[in-house]
């Protein structure tokens, strides 16, 4: 489900990649030293996002340090560390992956996330405890999601969510919970996480109608069972106008946060990177755009 | 002066229901909203609105006279177009009149929570609960169900300004979005289209008799 929220690197200024670079790597370096080697597996860009977006508002310094990364050893990269934004990034990170996880235990009943499941438990415990509230949150609200999925009965697309989006919403705003900027913080992360939840669903949507697992797009919407090429051509627009329209407020609320460093990517992913994910996911078949479409090759931006 | 009986296409002394029927026939086929970007839209705005006036015309008056588009004034009555702004002109709109303002002052506090509770518990469906149902959504970013209200909301009442200058405010917002993403790509070619410009100004300037660039 994760992975969508990502720069348009063609668009982005050298020092803007390199500075986003720098926090994905401290984040992973955050990861391995508050919770351990295994959960580094389930690193994201969408938490590099969150981490660039909460460590924008504070006043710290960027705490830049050289160091040689054991997945690409040749190379010395750019890392930031000793952040707080890393940490909390790094923290929800591990445990939305946790929960994420046991519902796949739930779900498809695999050896594989059983077992992952467990070692992340462990290591979910050494959390700090005044993040305890985000786990109990987050705990609560996907379980209610995989319920309201097993019975997808008379939901709308805004009802089932909602879920997400509202979980997402509080992870956000959950960092700077006092500051008069929380309203705007929550609604950002809410239009994200429903962007983030139903654009998911629609890149899956092609692989689940042939597996005949759960997708929340199909369910709600394709009654007449209709095969993905057709189905996806009535439904389209329809989700393109929802996807646009959160993406759209995420900016809005952007633009009313008082932002102290990270402007250029901030705006350069929130304007053009989720567009050019949701053109990606909308045109998959026929991308070849001049210049945004080079890097759709290898199916990853960065 | 138009006949309404001409703009709705049925003959005169027609029942209500074939009025009725013959609206819906018409409205179906002139409804803006299915025109899109397409320029007929205002073509088809136009119509619908006429189409509108000359069944809330032969509604209230048919049944008291068959030949009333011979003497009266239709088309004129100002009566019919104040009371057009608020609602269907139904009864039960002025008993829901107090209810609908409440519900807006709740809107722009921003209690969402009573806006909501009290649109839940009204039964009857107007244009304008619609409308308002699809304010609350708009604000909790139910974005799918906000747009479902509002053009409802429109479609019911295809003559309102207030609902359809949201609805299309509800696409302009996206354009102008996307617009930021797309506007970019084509910047690349700038330069040359400077040139070009430049090119055509001397141009004119020259057959104008006057010279922009003096070289060429």
């Amino acid at each position: 489900m994760f992975g969508y929220v990502t720069p348009c690197k063609m668009e982005l200024k050298i020092k803007d990649y390199e500075k986003f670079k720098a926090y994905y790597c401290g984040l992973c370096r955050s990861i391995k030293s508050s919770y351990g080697q295994l959960p580094r597996l389930t690193l994201n860009y969408d938490m590099t996002f969150l981490a660039i977006l909460l460590d924008s508002l504070s006043e710290d310094k960027y705490n830049f340090t050289k160091f040689s990364c054991a997945v690409h050893p040749l190379k010395k990269r750019l890392m930031i560390h000793n952040n707080m934004a890393l940490d909390y990034a790094a923290f929800c990170n591990t445990t939305l992956a946790y929960y994420k996880l046991m519902d796949d235990v739930y779900d498809n009943k695999t050896m594989k996330s059983k077992v992952f499941s467990l070692f992340l438990k462990n290591y979910l415990s050494k959390s700090k405890i005044e993040y305890t509230e985000v786990i109990n949150y987050t705990k609560e609200k996907l379980s209610l999601l995989s319920t309201l999925e097993a019975t997808p009965v008379n939901l709308s697309i805004d009802e089932l969510s909602h879920v997400f989006a509202d979980l997402t919403g509080f992870i956000v705003s959950f960092y700077y919970k006092d500051a008069p900027f929380k309203e705007n913080l929550y609604w950002l992360g809410y239009n994200l996480g429903k962007w983030i939840y139903i654009i998911d669903a629609y890149d899956d949507l092609e692989k689940d109608i042939k597996s005949d697992s759960f997708n929340a797009i199909n369910s709600l919407f394709n009654l007449e069972k209709l095969d993905f090429k057709s189905f996806s051509k009535i439904i389209k627009p329809r989700i393109n106008y929802i996807l646009t329209t959160c993406a759209e407020q995420c900016l809005k609320n952007l633009n009313s946060l008082p932002l102290i460093k990270n402007e250029d990517i901030l705006y350069n992913i929130l304007e053009l990177g989720l567009m050019e994910k949701m053109n990606r996911v909308f045109n998959e078949s026929d991308n070849i755009d001049n210049l945004k479409g080079v890097e759709y090759k290898d199916d990853r931006s960065i | 002066m138009i006949d309404p009986y001409e703009v709705l296409g049925v003959r005169k002394g027609t029942s209500k229901e074939d009025i009725k029927k013959a609206y819906r026939e018409q409205a179906k086929k002139y409804h803006p909203d299915q025109y899109g970007d397409n320029p007929l839209k205002d073509l088809a705005e136009e119509k619908m609105q006429e189409l509108n006036e000359a069944y809330d015309y032969l509604m209230k008056n048919s049944s008291s006279s068959s030949s009333s588009s011979s003497s009266s004034s239709y088309g004129s009555s100002t009566d019919y177009n104040s009371s057009n702004n608020y609602g269907s002109s139904s009864n039960s709109d002025y008993t829901n009149k107090d209810i609908y303002q409440s519900i807006r002052m709740d809107l722009n506090s921003g209690n969402l929570a009573s806006a909501e509770q009290k649109l839940g518990s009204m039964n009857t469906k107007t244009a304008e609960w619609n409308y308002l149902m699809g304010m609350v959504h708009l604000k909790k970013s139910w974005h799918d169900s906000a747009y479902n209200f509002i053009s409802k909301a429109c479609s019911l009442e295809p003559t309102n300004i207030e609902y359809r200058r949201s609805f299309n405010e509800l696409s302009t917002r996206n354009t102008n979005y996307r617009d930021n993403y797309y506007g970019r790509r084509n910047r690349d070619s700038d330069m040359g289209n400077m040139c070009l410009n430049l090119w055509c100004a001397d141009s004119i300037c020259e057959c104008l008799g006057g010279d922009l660039i003096s070289c060429c």
